[in-house]
């Protein structure tokens, strides 16, 4: 952008100090990466979300020295790696499935506590006004802070189970482990989309409108703890399994192996039932979190 | 070209008027936005920034359409909010940075920046301290800073005093100066209180209740009210006076006896005094049009509203 301003005039005071910017100014679109990273940088600076992603940290660093003992290992000992098989991490789609089931709860946790800190201060403190006053959208905002938290749910999840599916392949004797086994691969993107997207539509529409920490993490964590509750509950005194698809946890779950390809034919509810309900529960998340950064809601 | 050019704006909330027909147009400089609370300045701000398109009317800001080209707007205006608005756990200096980075600037180029402008408003001390833990008024400043990184051609300025002690309050006040004095920067400047606007402004624009009651220059604002003039005679005035209140005008006799201050009609100017002096055989020795400051412009126009 050339300066062409009529009164600007650089004088001694100006040189000492204020200096007018003379540069090319970017798309917008650039600015969802510095949202990103500052969502991610403020996540590394809190000691607590540290010891969750520590715990998330060593149960990968578990699988990863597991795999790497079982491939050099095996060739020594038969006895050894039939001991090892009893772990369930023999480089199949369940092993996968079940290390990034507990890594999402792992990211779970650490979003309703982060949660307030990534979406909630932008309604509390005003801090919406800080980006949607710049030369952005709003939906670049949207996409920034969603982003955001569906960085943190893949480096949790997605990431380390690739770079496990990855590991046992290249210790493998052959690459016919990836060619044999690509659904693994299909089944790893495919959950951790469903988990990045679900929670991050899920976590922003809930704190944008729930922005203090522990009603918060109260909601959050009753989102999945008490709907699953009800959810069962619900099917034991009606004898309809369709119920369970209140329980968003199970849905994802499901969502999860179906795209592994575990899920079986005749189990209710469907996969297709399930991902009707988790894409219901991403358009309403997108209608609330749209409606409460309308510009209205901006300036206080 | 004129600054802000609006033409007949009007903006309601469901059955709620917010603004209504205003219409107005300013020129580059410092200007002041005063109204009462619930006036209709943030309303009024929302759509000079773009973020809010207007029921009805159309206008431009810096020459860009406040309807259709509110992003590349909001690229040349620097805007600091009256709500903290700040990111709770980042450092100053990265705080800065961002806003720089939102508004479009390259990362390296807008921490650069960010360094410059910290340390412009004596903030280079404290930008490796996490923004939450500035006071009142080092995070006005930095708020300040996030809205000035971008080197914007006008400052949107929503209550930059609020909350401020006199010192510090006194600080702001001349850094808005020179920023608008010496840096060319036009300021609009929205606030309640009429001696922020008197020390920094040039321009005022006065709302109320939606409307628009007055925008120019603050020494022509102050200049229009002719109605009102002090005399000074000798002699006996008793005849004079009583035919100015027959005609039309408000007396107030000071206690000396020999002078008077009179809100005279509105087509009244001093012809019409000296004719009646003649008309009763007295002599006005003075006949001074008196002049308003802003905050009885501001009452005048208010209690007309």
């Amino acid at each position: 952008m050339v300066d062409n301003h009529p009164q600007r005039a650089v004088t001694t005071l100006d040189q000492a100090g204020y200096r007018p910017w003379t540069g090319t100014l970017r798309s917008p679109w650039w600015s969802v990466l510095a949202i990103v990273r500052v969502a991610l940088g403020l996540i590394m600076r809190r000691w607590l979300f540290w010891g969750l992603l520590g715990l998330g940290l060593l149960n990968f660093l578990y699988h990863f020295s597991f795999i790497y003992l079982k491939a050099t290992l095996v060739v020594q000992s038969r006895d050894f790696a039939r001991f090892l098989d009893g772990f369930k991490l023999t480089g199949t789609g369940e092993a996968y499935m079940t290390f990034m089931h507990v890594q999402a709860g792992i990211a779970a946790l650490l979003l309703a506590f982060a949660g307030s800190m990534l979406i909630g201060a932008d309604t509390r403190h005003g801090g919406m006004i800080f980006y949607l006053s710049r030369s952005m959208d709003r939906k670049h905002y949207i996409i920034g802070k969603l982003l955001s938290i569906a960085a943190i749910v893949s480096l949790i999840t997605t990431v380390p189970a690739l770079i496990l599916y990855i590991e046992y392949g290249v210790l493998s004797n052959s690459f016919d482990y990836f060619v044999e086994n690509w659904t693994i691969a299909r089944g790893i993107l495919g959950f951790g989309l469903v988990l990045a997207t679900v929670q991050s539509l899920l976590l922003f529409a809930v704190a944008s409108w729930i922005p203090r920490t522990v009603p918060l993490a109260m909601t959050w964590l009753g989102i999945f703890v008490l709907l699953t509750a009800l959810g069962r509950a619900l099917r034991e005194m009606a004898g309809d399994r369709r119920w369970m698809l209140l329980a968003l946890w199970e849905d994802m779950l499901r969502i999860g192996h179906w795209a592994f390809g575990s899920l079986p034919e005749n189990r209710i509810p469907t996969g297709t039932e399930t991902a009707v309900v988790l894409v219901g529960v991403c358009l309403v998340s997108l209608a609330l979190i749209v409606y409460r950064v309308k510009a209205v809601e901006v300036v206080r | 070209m004129p600054l802000i050019e609006l033409d007949g704006v009007s903006h309601h909330y469901g059955v709620l008027r917010a603004l209504h027909e205003v219409t107005f147009s300013v020129e580059p400089g410092a200007i002041g936005l005063i109204g009462q609370n619930g006036a209709g300045k943030s309303t009024l701000l929302k759509i000079l920034l773009g973020l809010l398109q207007p029921s009805q009317g159309s206008g431009t800001v810096l020459g860009f359409d406040i309807r259709r080209q509110s992003r590349p707007l909001r690229s040349r205006i620097g805007f600091m909010p009256e709500a903290e608005s700040l990111i709770p756990g980042v450092r100053g200096v990265d705080l800065v940075a961002l806003a720089g980075e939102l508004s479009g600037m390259p990362r390296r180029q807008a921490l650069r920046r960010a360094h410059e402008v910290l340390s412009h408003l004596e903030l280079d001390e404290a930008r490796y301290r996490n923004c939450e833990d500035y006071s009142v008024g080092m995070k006005q400043r930095l708020k300040l800073a996030a809205a000035l990184v971008h080197d914007p051609d006008l400052l949107l300025l929503d209550e930059p005093t609020a909350g401020l002690d006199p010192a510090g309050r006194d600080a702001m006040l001349r850094l808005l100066r020179a920023i608008a004095t010496r840096h060319g920067k036009s300021l609009l400047l929205s606030t309640h209180l009429l001696g922020d606007i008197d020390r920094v402004c040039q321009q005022v624009i006065i709302v109320d209740r939606g409307s628009v009651l007055g925008v120019g220059r603050i020494e022509d604002l102050c200049q229009q009210r002719a109605g009102r003039f002090r005399l000074r005679w000798s002699g006996d005035a008793g005849g004079f006076l009583a035919r100015l209140r027959e005609d039309g005008a408000t007396v107030a006799l000071a206690t000396s006896g020999d002078q008077a201050q009179v809100d005279v009609p509105d087509h009244w100017t001093t012809r019409q005094l000296f004719e009646r002096s003649i008309d009763t055989n007295l002599v006005l020795q003075e006949v001074i049009p008196e002049e308003e400051d802003l905050q009885q412009v501001y009452r005048r126009l208010v209690l007309k509203n």
